[in-house]
Parts: structure tokens; C-alpha cells; sequence
């Protein structure tokens, strides 16, 4: 996060408060306190506007140590009360202080929260992979098999991993840093401190009680260098005391690489701290078998939370004017009581409702009942989407003879009989020829369609709903529906067995 | 009374109240119907009071009575309290309408029904056996029976662009008309509506004026409708009026504390039913400086509204019970830093997930003790929809003066009845005052965050911003005046009786507990929140068979009025009818050590103005 520098002079001791600081002799926290009370003056801030806010464990206690203002909170809900108190007072330089415990685990959710807003915090995650204040359980970041206090056989859970979680919560700022590298920490803190939105930083802190080897590798200075990859943007992977080593990509998969023997910087990752791809390949890199990634892994702007909220009360008090009570009073239906006379009923203001939404914004839809997926389908679907058959026609003036046979013909169950202008005036379908035709009509070739026929039928527009076709076919028992245009011109027809076919499919 | 005025004409009776209930499907825009009757009413001058009554699960199936979606209006021409005992009118739109809401219909009431949806498939749905409209059942009632939707129908012939299924959905519109015309009121409010609502769609404004215009001609020229009714304009104070539900006078109430301390309104929550209206009201209010946040959880909402309150801001959260529970601890911490912020909780029924949709005032003890440790809040409580704004501003001025969350304890009930407000003007409202501790520089020695006011025992409300003034709060126990963390037993022992002492002291600051009838006598009716109208209108109608009865309604809870254990003794006995097993009636033991006789109710619907009385009468004998 960054606020607004200031010219002042302020030093180290501004920032150590009168509190006997009681964590272990030892204890990693130190280191990290030295090196935040040691960025805190440079980097311009009136200590005023400095807050610091935490939760529950060890690593909490912090706020107390810092002659800032301070929160410390509940278990976990460290970046809730800071998320409200950076709405509140949008100035304020604010720093969550948390643990592997009180951050990943009972406040995993205000976590992922809070950065995905991009609320404008400094959340620093002490990591010691290791419940301290409650004396030795195991953390969501222990290893499995570790053995505690709560895991004798071993931890058999799946330890986080918290730059992957940042990341999947789509931290703009990610960093990772350890307590004994005091040069890189207090250059972690810093480059935090910069970032506008949410700075998310891991630094992998010392237990000497509870979880003393955890970081052995990483801490001793006699080793670390080969097994810390040093991040810096732009710049090739390389690493090792003798700077000889270095990671390479192998399709998707990082490798640790020996430079020489053809292999050369130029093979090596570059990196990016604006790529999310890069970030996420970084996050799966675990020591020892990688070097732990130390340094910014991601480092990206947007919009932070609190500007976009202030720029919408700037522009709705822009558009709105500043709110004004009795305006807000009088948004209703008013009326007026006169002094001992009778009333007079008046309406005035803007008329409005606010029950029922839901209802008066479907008066206006179609079939707001429906109510399964079939039915909305249904609804949904016109009867252009059943295909219609082009219709076979007859001319109005023909016989029942050729009409029968045109049905034969082309092997249907309907015909469309138009007039001299091509109009659909009826339709003719097997079911007239079985009961008004059949065995009643002696001389087919006498007798004319237009007596037979279903005059002016009922008819349906490409446009209209399945749902319409089903509902007539049902009500009317009609197994044929011929389409039409606008001057009356059959242009295709639709049977029941197509709308049968239809549902069959929508069904499944 | 009014006589007969013509003899085509139906009698006109004059009524000094009615109460109508509308049901039908959740679909039949039952609550529209009723809203736009409640607005006619109000703008009439009637005195009204609005109880919706939603179907709890939002898509039930059409026709079961799962899906009933009632709404109840009462309107008088005298002050009113409640929205009814028992509807004289119901409006039912299928059989499941009338299925659900027949018992609750007073004895002889007028039924109107749709008989068009009275089909077997819809009297099977309500579980009907033999129609109802058929079997006799109905005798004891009137029963106007008009076929609704074939009328409706063939009304809107002329507008051949709409399909039946569009016509039936104006069907509403239709029984509104036909209630129009029976209550003798005017179409035109419902029409200026109609035509702003569809000013896009006109045609479909055109439909269901039509609609209403065919009902309430229906109404007029039918031989079914032997009489209308009228009720005059109730004598409301002098004054204009709108109408309001509890949720969003509880936001207007929150806006204007938030302007009258000069700070920014901070607004944390949750979406949780029957609380989220209020989140509704108060997001569009930006231009107030309204900084809502909808937070990814119960307790982070509660959390966030601790950080906003050390930030400065007037913060609020709004919840209902089963949000409560969640955010305890850190209310338990807003209760340690000592600062002001504000707790609604619209209670519904519990416990658990309870009723979401239905009343209950059982979260008294949750706000009161429902935290670890000794951890005293302030409690308020409205009388009713109107009193939000009131009690809202009320809560802000007391959690400033003391430092110590507050909490509202509205309902379900009051959050969505109506009923007419008197709009105050915004100047008189009186400030909050606010202080906070300026800057200081060396020398001026050290701050001391937990130094108390003599008067208040507040702490100062130093606000982070401030030079010199950088101080550390914590939940762990702390010292007096520095607020470091301390152990000491004895600091433990001071800190826990300043914190209870200070809310005690409010008792300074808020009025006497006033009675409404005799200052002494037989029987003191103690109710708060809700059941208020219920309770009065009892109370009203013991007085006027000449009992000694009177009824305080109790708007403070914690502390209680400094009157209120003297006021207790004046009379023989104390009833306290409450919307729980007693919780209140408990408190009042345990604080006052006083005999007071319970009456209770766990229905999750409003008491029964005729059961508190019963009660009266009981103790009374
Ligand atoms: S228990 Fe571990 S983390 Fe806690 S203070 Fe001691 S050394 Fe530090």
C-alpha cells in the first residue's frame, strides 16, 4: 500500500513504544520488529497515520510494540477491522500483522477477502509454520509427517501454501521475505509500503521454542545463498553463492539448472513480476527441492477499494448533489394534515413502490410462472426452431380425389388449401378424410376440398413460443398448425410429432 | 351509519375501521395489490397499518398453500396501532388463498373469491376435498363470488396483442377495482402509477387500468354487492405524512445520526432476511457519504464495523438473530475498546434458522448476555415502524455518550409494516454532539486513552489521523487510564464495574418511563417493541369497561428507565406479554427483583389484541 509522503523527520526510536516487548528470547519476531520500526521513518508517513492491526498469536502482539497507532483484535479478524477502518478513514497507512495460524487458518476467509478487494493494506504473514501462543500444535502451513503437541504420529494434513492462495485471490502485490536476511526484509517491507492495494507478504519466521530447525536452510548464512533464488524484476533466474545456478522452464515445469557446459544465462527464466503465470510457477517452487523464492513475485496496480468507493460518493454527490435530509424524507407518496380542518388529500413527490418488484418487473414479460428448465425452454424456443416443413398446398378449387392423392403423394398428414392469391383460407388433413370422407363420399373427383376442408384455421407466426403451438394442441386437439406471413401466405407447417420430437430432446 | 340513498344505489355503511386481507399466489402481485390500496388509503387521510405476509420459500409451487402470498391493510378513521386482529375482508384468489387465510377471518367477514380458479386441480393443490364454495363450509360468512378471470378476459378483448395468460396477469388489478369501488375510493392514485411504472409500455398500463376500470365497474352495476362501506380520513396531528416501513425509517434514522454528528455513516453486513432492506435503502444514499460494505461474512461485518469506529465513523451493522450469534465476539470486543458503533438486529423467528420471514422478539437475552465475559451494550427498542427513525437516531446518541456499542432491537414485523410518519424537518432534529481529544505535542504528557469522563465515564474517542495522540487498544484486559495490558486483579475487577456503570449512568440521559392511564392502580401492561399496538389497543378497551389498567411501553431496556422499579410498585400486579417465553418478564426479576406475571407468545405472528385482553381480564378477574 502507499499514502501520501510527508517532509518529517522522524527516526527509528519514534516508532518503539514504552511496552516491554515479551516474545522469546530468540524469537524471529524481533528481527522483524527491528526492521519495521527501521522503514517506518523513511518512508515519510506522519506516524500519526499509521496503524497497525492484528489478530490473535504470537506474532499479534506486535501492535503493541509500535508507538503508532494499534488494534490487536480477535483471532483472524485482523483484516476485517482493517478493511473497516481504511473505509472509515481512507488516509491511514494501515499494516495487518498475522500468522500462519490467525491468517490461514480461523481467518483464512477475511484473508482471500480482503486482498481480492484490494483493499489498501499491508498484510505481513508471519510464517513460522507452527501454533506459538497455544504452545505447539501444528499450522495449516506445517509439513506433513511433522510431529506436535496435537500430531504425535505426525501431521497427516496437506499443508497451504500461502503465495498460491494471495495469488488465487488476485493479489496485486506478493512478496516473500525471512526474518534473519534483515537487509531483504526491510527492503520487502519497504517495496510493501509502496504498493497501493493490497501488500501481501510471507516471510518465513523463526519458532526457537516450538519450531526451531524449520528455516535452518534458509537462515544460516553460510548456506542460504544456495538456497534462495533472489527475485528481482527483468532479471535472469540465476542463484548460488558462486551465482552459478539457475531455473530453467522444461515445457511447463521449472528446473534448477548448473550454468556452463552450453547452458547460459540467456536460457534462463526472466523474471516478470507482472505475470500471473510466472507468479503461480513461483508459488509451486518449494524449498529444498527449489530455492525458495525470495523477494516481489508479483506486482501489478488496480483500481484499490476505497478509491472506488470514495469516487462513487464524489460522483453520485457530483451528479445528486450532497444529500440533503428532507429531500430523502419526501422521496414518497406525501399528504397533508390540516390544523382542525378536514383533510385534504394531496399527492406529490414521486410516486414509488417498493414491494413486489419482482411482480411489476415480469407484468410486462412473458409467462413469469414458468417455472422448470423444460418449461422456460419452451417459453423461450419460437416454432422457427422446430424447422416447419415447407407446407404442401392445394388449390382451394380442387377435387377431394387429387387432394387424397396428394396426400398419398407425399406420404403427409396435412394439406394447406389457398385461394386464387395464394392465401391459407383451410387445411385438409387425414383425419377429415377418415371421418368426413371415407366410405361417405361416393365420387371423389365430384366432390370439391373446399367442403371438407377445416376452414380459416387456427394459425401460428414463426416468432411465436413452443409454448403457444403445445397450449393450442392441447386445448384444441389440433395435431397440425400451419404457419403464415403477414399478407396470409402459408409458409410451412409444424405437427404435433415435431413438437413431440422437440421435447423429447429438451427433456434430456 | 349513513342511510340509503337511492334505491339503485347499495347501502353505504359507515365503518370506523376495516382490516382486508389480499391473498393469492406468490405470482398474483399480491403485495402490489395491497400496496397500492394501503397508498389510496393513506392519501385519503385513513390512519393505516400494513402486515405483508410472504410465502417463506420464494418460488413455492403455484396454488399450494405453501405459495400464499398475503398482504393485510388496516385502515380507521382513528388512530391506529396494529394492523388488525382479524381481517373483516379477505380477498382470495384460489382455493389456497382462502384456505390459508380463512382462520384468521373475523366470524361473519366478506369472502370475495375468484371462482375461476376454483378448478379441481387447484382445490386438490390447497388440499381441498369438496369445493369449499359448494359444501356449505362457507355458511357464517358472506361469499361474493365473481368469476374474475373470465371477466377480466373478456374485458381486455380489445387488446389482441396480449395472450390470455398476459390478461390473467392483471387479474389483481381487477380485484383491486372491485375493493376500490366497495371501499368507496378514488381509481386515480393507482392510475398515475400505473402509468409511470409502464411509461415505456403504455399498452400494458392501458391493460390493467382496464382491468382495475372493470372491477370496480363490476362493483357498481352487479346485484352481488349489496352494500360499500366508507371510513373517513382519520384526525392524524397537523402535518405532512408519508408512509414508511420500519427497515426504512430505520435507514432514514440512521442517515440523519450519521449528518446530525457530522461524520461519515459506515454501514457493514451481511445479507440476511428480514435485515437486507435496510442495506437496499441505504446503498443508493452514497451522496449522504453513506460507505456501505457488504462484507464476506457475518463476523466480518461485525469486525469491520470495530475498525470504522476506531476509524471515526458512525458504524452500524444490520443483522438479525443467527447473525448475532456470529458476530458476539467481536461485539465482545467493541465493548473492550470501549467505542461507540451500532448493532441492529430485526429479529425473526429463531432459534436456529428459525422462520426467516416471521416476527419474534426472542434475541432480548442474546443482545443483553449473549457474549463471554461480562460485556454490558446499550438496548433500545422501537414501538413500531415509525419509532426506527426515532430509536435509530436515539441509539447513535447513546453509544457516542458512553462509548459502547448499542444495539436496536427491531422485528420482523416492524421492519415491513407500514404506517403513516409525520416527517419531521431535518433542522430540528437536534446534533449528536461528538468530541474527540485534539492534538498534542511533547510535553503535553502522555495520552491516556482510558481516562474516563467523570460525569459519563466515556473514554476519549481518539481518532487515528491525530498528532500525539498514537495509542495502542486491545481486546486483553487492560489498565485503567493507560489502557496497557494488564493482569492485575484488581484492574480487572475496576475496568468490568466502569464498563457496567457507565451504561448504568445512561439512565441519566434517557426519560422517565411515562404511562399511558392511571399512575397507580391494579394492573401495569410492560410490553417493547412489536407488540406495542396489540397491547395499547388492549389496554384502550379494558379502560373502557372502566378498569385500572395502564400500559408503559419500554423503548430502553438496557439501562432501564431510572423510574422504572418505582414505577413497577404502584401497582398491584405487572403483566408482560412478549413475543418469546418471557425473556423480558426474566430480566425484570433478575434486575428489579419485582413479581411480574408473563404472557407469551411463540406463534412468530403478531399476539391477538383480543387474547392480551383475555389476559387483563383474567388477572383482573
Ligand atoms: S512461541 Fe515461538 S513464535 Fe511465539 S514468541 Fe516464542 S519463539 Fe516466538
Amino acid at each position: 500500500m502507499s499514502t501520501a509522503t510527508t517532509e518529517i523527520q522522524l527516526t527509528r526510536k519514534d516508532f518503539v513504544s514504552d511496552q516491554t516487548v515479551r516474545w522469546c528470547p530468540g524469537c524471529g519476531d524481533y528481527a522483524i520488529l527491528a526492521q519495521m520500526q527501521k522503514v517506518m521513518p523513511e518512508l515519510g508517513i506522519p506516524k500519526e497515520k499509521i496503524v497497525f492491526v492484528s489478530g490473535i498469536g504470537c506474532s499479534s502482539r506486535f501492535p503493541y510494540y509500535m508507538d503508532t497507532y494499534g488494534v490487536h483484535s480477535i483471532h483472524g479478524r485482523a483484516p476485517t477491522l482493517a478493511t473497516g477502518l481504511a473505509v472509515s478513514n481512507p488516509e491511514l497507512c494501515i499494516w495487518v500483522i498475522t500468522g500462519d495460524g490467525d491468517g490461514l487458518s480461523i481467518g483464512g476467509n477475511h484473508l482471500i477477502h480482503a486482498i481480492r478487494r484490494n483493499v489498501n493494506l499491508n498484510i505481513i504473514l508471519f510464517n513460522n509454520r507452527i501454533y506459538g501462543l497455544t504452545k505447539g500444535q501444528y499450522s495449516p502451513t506445517s509439513r506433513q509427517g511433522k510431529v506436535t503437541k496435537s500430531s504425535p504420529m505426525g501431521s497427516i494434513e496437506q499443508p497451504l501454501n500461502p503465495i498460491a492462495l494471495a495469488l488465487a485471490a488476485e493479489a496485486t502485490f506478493v512478496a516473500r521475505s525471512i526474518d534473519a536476511h534483515t537487509q531483504h526484509l526491510e527492503e520487502t517491507l519497504r517495496r510493501a509500503a509502496e504498493h497501493p492495494g493490497t501488500s501481501f507478504v510471507e516471510i518465513y519466521q523463526n519458532c526457537v521454542i516450538f519450531n526451531p530447525n524449520e528455516w535452518d536452510g534458509l537462515s544460516d548464512r553460510s548456506v542460504r545463498d544456495d538456497n534462495i533464488l533472489y527475485l528481482e524484476h527483468g532479471m535472469p533466474m540465476v542463484f548460488g553463492k558462486d551465482r552459478n545456478k539457475g531455473i530453467r522452464l522444461n515445457g511447463f515445469t521449472p528446473e534448477v539448472v548448473e550454468l556452463g557446459n552450453g547452458i547460459e544465462e540467456g536460457d534462463l527464466l526472466i523474471h516478470d513480476a507482472t505475470s500471473t503465470q510466472l507468479a503461480f510457477i513461483l508459488s509451486s517452487m518449494e524449498y529444498p527441492q527449489f530455492p525458495a523464492p525470495m523477494g516481489v513475485i508479483r506486482d501489478v496496480r488496480k483500481p484499490d477499494y476505497v478509491s472506488q468507493l470514495m469516487g462513487q460518493v464524489q460522483t453520485a454527490q457530483a451528479q445528486r448533489g450532497v444529500g440533503d435530509l428532507n429531500k430523502l424524507y419526501r422521496a414518497a407518496d406525501l399528504w397533508t394534515v390540516n390544523e382542525r380542518e378536514d383533510v385534504a388529500a394531496k399527492v406529490a413527490g414521486e410516486l414509488s413502490l417498493d414491494m413486489d418488484e419482482e411482480y411489476v418487473d415480469n407484468l410486462d414479460k412473458a409467462d413469469m410462472d414458468a417455472t422448470t428448465q423444460v418449461q422456460d425452454q419452451l417459453i423461450e424456443s419460437s416454432i422457427a426452431d422446430l424447422n416447419p416443413h415447407v407446407p404442401i398446398t392445394i388449390d382451394v378449387q380442387s377435387s377431394l380425389e387429387r387432394a387424397t392423392r396428394q396426400l398419398n403423394l407425399h406420404n403427409i398428414g396435412c394439406l394447406l388449401v389457398t385461394d386464387a392469391r395464394d392465401q391459407l383460407v383451410g387445411i385438409f388433413t387425414e383425419r377429415d378424410v377418415l371421418m368426413k370422407v371415407a366410405g361417405l363420399v361416393d365420387d371423389l373427383s365430384d366432390a370439391k376440398v373446399a367442403d371438407y376442408m377445416t376452414p380459416s384455421p387456427v394459425t401460428i407466426k414463426p416468432d411465436q413460443p413452443i409454448a403457444q403451438a403445445l397450449h393450442l394442441m392441447s386445448v384444441h386437439g389440433f395435431r397440425h398448425l400451419p404457419l403464415v406471413d403477414e399478407q396470409g401466405h402459408p409458409t410451412g407447417i409444424i405437427s404435433s410429432r415435431d413438437v413431440v420430437a422437440y421435447l423429447n430432446q429438451a427433456v434430456n | 351509519m349513513t342511510e340509503t340513498i337511492t334505491k339503485e344505489q347499495p347501502v353505504i355503511e359507515e365503518l370506523e375501521s376495516v382490516a382486508i386481507r389480499f391473498a393469492g399466489d406468490s405470482g398474483d402481485g399480491m403485495q402490489l395489490t395491497g400496496t397500492q390500496f394501503t397508498n389510496t388509503s393513506a392519501v385519503l387521510g385513513n390512519d393505516i397499518s400494513t402486515m405483508p405476509d410472504f410465502p417463506a420459500e420464494i418460488r413455492a409451487p403455484a396454488g399450494t398453500l405453501a405459495g400464499v402470498s398475503g398482504f393485510q391493510v388496516h385502515f380507521s378513521s382513528q388512530d391506529i396501532l396494529t394492523p388488525g386482529d382479524a381481517p373483516q375482508v379477505l380477498i382470495a384468489m384460489n382455493p389456497a388463498a382462502l384456505k390459508a387465510s380463512l382462520p384468521e377471518l373475523e366470524k361473519g367477514g366478506i369472502i370475495v373469491v375468484n371462482t375461476d380458479a376454483f378448478t379441481k386441480q387447484n382445490l386438490a393443490k390447497a388440499g381441498y376435498k369438496a369445493n369449499p364454495l359448494e359444501d356449505n363450509s362457507l355458511q357464517g360468512y358472506q361469499v361474493m363470488e365473481v368469476a374474475m378471470t373470465t371477466l377480466n378476459r373478456n374485458a381486455l378483448d380489445e387488446f389482441t396483442d396480449l395472450s390470455n395468460r398476459e390478461k390473467d396477469r392483471s387479474q389483481n388489478f381487477f380485484a383491486l377495482g372491485l375493493v376500490f369501488w366497495m371501499f368507496d375510493r378514488s381509481m386515480e392514485t393507482t392510475k398515475d402509477w400505473l402509468y409511470a411504472k409502464f411509461a415505456k409500455r403504455p399498452e400494458i398500463a392501458a391493460a390493467n387500468f382496464k382491468a382495475m376500470q372493470t372491477g370496480y365497474f363490476y362493483g357498481e352495476t352487479t346485484e352481488t354487492f349489496q352494500r360499500r362501506y366508507m371510513v373517513r380520513p382519520a384526525s392524524l396531528p397537523a402535518g405532512t405524512y408519508r408512509k414508511v416501513t420500519g427497515n426504512e425509517a430505520l435507514a432514514m434514522g440512521l442517515v440523519t445520526a450519521a449528518q446530525k454528528m457530522g461524520k461519515p455513516l459506515f454501514y457493514g453486513t451481511y445479507p440476511i432476511t428480514p435485515a437486507s432492506d435496510i442495506l437496499h435503502a441505504l446503498a443508493p444514499l452514497r451522496n449522504f457519504d453513506v460507505r456501505t460494505f457488504q462484507a464476506e461474512d457475518e463476523i466480518a461485518a461485525m469486525g469491520s464495523v470495530v475498525g470504522a469506529a476506531f476509524g471515526g465513523a458512525l458504524a452500524v451493522t444490520g443483522t438479525s438473530g443467527p447473525g448475532v450469534a456470529l458476530k458476539s465476539e467481536a461485539i465482545g470486543l467493541g465493548v473492550m475498546l470501549e467505542l461507540p458503533m451500532i448493532i441492529v438486529n430485526v429479529q425473526r423467528g429463531g432459534p436456529s434458522t428459525g422462520l426467516p420471514t416471521k416476527t419474534e422478539q426472542s434475541d432480548l437475552l442474546q443482545a443483553m448476555y449473549g457474549r463471554n465475559g461480562e460485556s454490558p451494550v446499550i438496548i433500545v427498542a422501537p414501538a413500531s415502524p415509525a419509532d426506527c427513525f426515532d430509536i435509530a437516531i436515539e441509539a447513535a446518541r447513546l453509544a457516542v455518550r458512553a462509548m459502547c456499542p448499542a444495539f436496536i432491537l427491531s422485528e420482523g414485523f416492524l421492519a415491513n409494516s407500514a404506517e403513516p410518519w409525520r416527517i419531521p424537518n431535518a433542522e430540528d432534529i437536534p446534533t449528536i454532539e461528538v468530541t474527540h481529544p485534539g492534538p498534542m505535542h511533547n510535553g503535553d504528557g502522555p495520552f491516556l486513552p482510558y481516562l474516563r469522563n467523570e460525569e459519563t465515564l466515556a473514554r476519549p474517542w481518539a481518532i487515528p489521523g491525530t498528532p500525539g495522540l498514537e495509542h495502542r487498544v486491545g481486546g486483553l484486559s487492560k489498565a485503567p487510564n493507560t489502557g496497557n495490558v494488564s493482569y492485575d486483579p484488581a484492574h480487572n475487577e475496576q475496568m468490568n464495574r466502569e464498563r457496567a456503570e457507565k451504561v448504568a449512568r445512561l439512565a441519566n440521559a434517557i426519560p422517565e418511563q411515562d404511562v399511558f392511564g392511571p399512575k397507580r392502580g391494579d394492573l401495569l401492561v410492560v410490553s417493547w417493541g412489536g407488540p406495542y399496538g396489540v397491547v395499547r389497543s388492549a389496554v384502550q378497551r379494558a379502560q373502557r369497561e372502566g378498569k385500572s389498567v395502564a400500559h408503559a411501553q419500554l423503548r430502553y431496556i438496557n439501562p432501564l428507565p431510572r423510574n422504572f422499579k418505582e414505577l413497577l410498585g404502584r401497582y398491584k400486579h405487572v403483566l408482560v406479554p412478549e413475543m418469546n417465553n418471557g425473556q423480558l418478564a426474566m430480566l425484570l426479576r433478575g434486575k428489579l427483583d419485582v413479581n411480574v406475571i408473563s404472557y407469551t407468545n411463540m406463534t412468530a405472528r403478531p399476539m391477538k389484541i383480543a387474547n392480551v385482553k383475555a389476559k387483563i381480564d383474567e388477572i383482573l378477574g
